[in-house]
Parts: structure tokens; C-alpha cells; sequence
């Protein structure tokens, strides 16, 4: 059960990657796909329930292009202004972050790090250090609210809160 | 047609960004505001660009192209990150750049 998941992400990634529908495609990339999952569920999969439900993928498919239209262009937007103005007040702060599960603090540290404008820098169990180009509050909820939010609210609807 | 218009317009998106990660790695003068200029220039500047590549070569029917061009740019957003983190992680650690505030201490962990 638990090699299913990583099967089947397997297999659509080969049959992207070959862009074709042909009989030995289909074959090979079966083959590429039981490969690895026999070699990588262990690592990878701790509950396939969870993996195996639609609607985590949903929200995942329309966390993803939120993320990559709406605020990504904010971000860029941002920084370009403030590559023109100079206005930069950089720091690295602390803001305290409730995530538990691995995959949803990975992707809120990359959601941070791949909007121009913050860099995570560390995170322990609390807390995540966060390199801010202008740091314009010392309270810690505004600071959540600012940089991180939306990327936790998010990580908990796809991976979950806790680390099951 | 408008799938590889959307993707030209992408590939132009990602000409200006990179102008612009350009401008800021020389206009910023600290090594942390020059990560967030790569930034622009990675997502930016490569992310959207490989994107539009995708989408003009599905708009041309060239699936292979268009399959790769995809993947690549999902591991560019996947990845990308590893190398900001190491960098910035490496200088807060040791305090090799002076940063007016720094909550990164070795008493805070």
C-alpha cells in the first residue's frame, strides 16, 4: 500500500518527462515507477492514506497556483520596487511557526525562501529565523501574519498539522 | 495560438526579472539583500521562463519538449531553495556579514 503513492507520481512524471502515450513508453515507465517504489516508499511514505487522498492533492494543485500567480507576482513586484528605491531595512528575525509534519515545514520554508524577500535561514521546533529585506514590526504576530501565514495555513490543509 | 502567446509574454516576464536581479546584485551593496535579488532572478528569471517554454512547445505539439521544459522547471522551485538557505545559514551562523538586526543568535537555539 504504502509503495502506491510513489508509484503513481513516478509514473506521471515519466510519462511528462517522455511526453508520449505509446505501449513501450507505458511499459518502461511502469517498470521506472515500481523501481522506485520499491527502493524510496520507505523513505518517503509514513502514512499512504494521507498520500493517497484527493483532496490533499487538490489543495496542493490550487495552493500551487496561487502561489506561483498571485503571490509570487506581489513579491516580485516588491522587490523590484525596492531594487529601484533602496528602501531596505534588512534583518533576521525570529517568528514562531506551529507546523509539525516534515513535508509541511519544507514547504513552508521553500514557499518563504522562493518569494524575493524573505530567506529562512534556520528553523527549530518554535521557531523559524527568517532573513526580512525591510523588518518593519518587533511584534512577533505581525511578523507571522506578514511573512508566513498563508504558507502555514496551507501546509496544514495539504500535509496536516501534526506529524503523523 | 494562445498558449504560445501566454508563453511569450512569460519569457518576456522573465527577461525584466533578470534585468532586474541584475541591477539589484550591483545596486544592493550587503550579501543579504543580494540573496533576495537572486531570488528574482531564479524564480523569476528561470522558473517563469521554462514555464512559457513549456507552453509554447505544447501550443507547437512538441510533448517531449514541453513534458521536460515542465519538469525542470518544477525542480528549479523545488530545489533553488537549497542553495539560499546553505548561503544564508552559513554566513548568520558564523556572523560573517555585520546585519543591523540579527535575532540569530547563539543563545537563541
Amino acid at each position: 500500500m504504502r509503495e502506491l503513492p510513489v508509484f503513481i507520481v513516478a509514473f506521471v512524471l515519466y510519462i511528462v518527462v517522455t511526453g508520449s502515450m505509446t505501449l513501450y513508453d507505458i511499459i518502461t515507465g511502469v517498470i521506472t515507477g515500481v523501481t522506485a517504489a520499491l527502493l524510496f516508499s520507505k523513505h518517503l511514505i509514513k502514512n499512504p492514506k494521507k498520500a493517497l487522498n484527493p483532496c490533499r492533492w487538490l489543495s496542493f494543485l490550487i495552493y500551487f497556483i496561487k502561489y506561483v500567480t498571485v503571490i509570487e507576482l506581489r513579491a516580485h513586484l516588491d522587490v523590484m520596487k525596492r531594487i529601484i528605491t533602496k528602501e531596505t531595512r534588512p534583518g533576521i528575525v525570529k517568528v514562531p511557526i506551529t507546523v509539525r509534519d516534515e513535508y509541511g515545514r519544507f514547504l513552508v520554508a521553500n514557499s518563504i525562501t522562493n518569494t524575493p524577500g524573505t530567506v529562512t535561514v534556520y528553523m527549530d521546533d518554535e521557531y523559524a529565523y527568517v532573513n526580512w529585506i525591510s523588518v518593519e514590526t518587533d511584534d512577533m504576530e505581525e511578523r507571522r501574519r506578514k511573512i508566513l501565514e498563508e504558507f502555514e495555513k496551507n501546509a496544514i490543509k495539504i500535509f496536516g498539522g501534526a506529524d503523523e | 495560438m494562445i498558449l504560445a502567446s501566454i508563453g511569450l509574454i512569460l519569457l518576456i516576464a522573465g527577461v525584466i526579472c533578470d534585468v532586474f536581479g541584475a541591477i539589484g546584485m550591483h545596486r544592493f551593496d550587503n550579501f543579504y539583500l543580494r540573496l533576495h535579488a537572486a531570488t528574482v532572478g531564479t524564480i523569476g528569471g528561470k522558473f517563469y521562463p521554462l514555464i512559457g517554454v513549456a507552453l509554447i512547445a505544447a501550443d507547437m505539439r512538441l510533448w517531449p519538449i514541453a513534458g521536460i521544459a515542465l519538469l525542470s522547471a518544477l525542480l528549479v522551485m523545488i530545489t533553488a531553495p537549497v542553495g539560499s538557505h546553505a548561503l544564508a545559514f552559513a554566513a548568520a551562523e558564523k556572523n560573517l556579514v555585520p546585519i543591523e538586526k540579527n535575532e540569530f543568535t547563539g543563545d537563541s537555539r
